[in-house]
């Protein structure tokens, strides 16, 4: 009997496209024994047309599926309770002159924002003081002082980002990988708790 | 000026510096940008320098400025200070939330996560030549 205890482990993600049949091992990490090795082929849903971009998929759906065809088979769920299944959709590679149109959009508007900035805070008056501090005369454009600035506020964001010296220093994450990690996790997050609220809808509500 | 006056002055001033010194420190850590450059020198043990760092500059500078001192070097003394200066303010842009929340969420609708560096760099070089174009050219 001991053979047939069977441990499974939810993958968190999987990506699939749509009209794939998901077997049993696309979703699922499985330690079995030599007797229920065909368990990972067991096909667990196939993606129909209209599931929309997510799906997810339920340790519960999971187990009964097993039971159905393995009744005398003992599943332990370790991991995850839930996969989130993402539909791949054909997409197309974007275009360069899509992402050169967003490079020129993000371009402007960052150099109007750091105008604003500078506006905000008097930036002006406040190079002309400092030039003034220094070198004891006072100049109303102060492009000495201005245009090493200018290409340090560059270097700044650079090494805000950890970019340029990454391998140097060390391989912490950089904020903006960190950023799109926690992004990633609050769509899973809220995929999982939609779909299931929607499930319920579906099943309690009338039909139609 | 009478003793009472010259109290309420040097109370006046002492709560003003301890409000405006207290929400400039607290603006500088929400920004976490010590901890950001922690990871450059290698060392949070001289965390506690930096403080002293930012504590010695605001003072000082408050000083000069109010003191309306001026010292007297070449011109070119202002290339390394207005340098730093930009690199701080690069720092600042940079951890302000314009770039860091709105990168990912904008790359992931256009699926353009490859393009993440390229979309960086156009907000560094914007934000180099904008700066570049007000000093140079936009202001009369």
């Amino acid at each position: 009997m001991g053979t047939d205890l069977v441990y499974l482990q939810l993958k968190k993600r999987v990506k699939a496209r749509v009209g794939e049949i998901l077997l049993l091992r696309d979703l699922a990490q499985l330690l079995t024994g030599e007797d229920h090795e065909d368990l990972g082929y067991l096909p667990i849903l196939r993606l129909g047309k209209d599931q929309g971009s997510h799906m997810v998929v339920d340790v519960m759906d999971v187990l009964r599926k097993i039971r159905q065809q393995y009744p005398d088979v003992e599943v332990r769920s370790v991991g995850p309770l839930q996969t989130i299944i993402e539909v791949e959709a054909v997409y197309k590679v974007p275009s360069g002159v899509l992402v050169a149109l967003v490079w020129l959009l993000l371009f402007v508007g960052s150099a109007l924002a750091i105008m604003n900035f500078h506006t905000d805070v008097s930036m002006k008056a406040v190079h002309e003081r400092i030039y003034y501090l220094i070198t004891g005369e006072h100049n109303s454009k102060p492009l000495l002082l201005q245009i090493p600035y200018s290409i340090g506020i560059g270097l700044g964001m650079v090494l805000f980002f950890n970019h340029l010296f990454k391998r140097k220093f060390n391989d912490e994450p950089s904020p903006l990988e960190l950023e799109v990690f926690l992004y990633q996790e609050n769509i899973d997050q809220f995929v999982i708790d939609h779909e299931k609220s929607k499930d319920r809808g579906d099943r309690n509500g009338p039909s139609g | 000026m009478d003793l009472l006056g010259s109290i309420l002055l040097v109370f006046i001033g002492l709560g003003g510096g301890l409000a405006v010194g207290s929400g400039f420190v607290a603006f500088l850590t929400v920004l976490d940008i010590v901890p950001r450059l922690t990871v450059f020198s290698r060392g949070r043990r001289y965390v506690r320098s930096y403080e002293w760092a930012f504590v010695a500059g605001a003072l000082a500078a408050t000083w000069v400025d109010l003191r309306d001192w001026s010292a007297a070097f070449s011109p070119l003394g202002t290339v390394p200070v207005g340098f730093l200066a930009g690199c701080f303010v690069g720092l600042l842009a940079a951890a302000l939330t314009e770039v860091i929340n709105v990168l990912p969420i904008l790359a992931k609708r256009l699926q353009m996560q490859k393009f993440v560096l390229y979309l960086l760099m156009a907000m560094v070089f914007g934000k180099i030549l904008g700066s570049l174009f007000q000093w140079i050219w936009f202001i009369a």
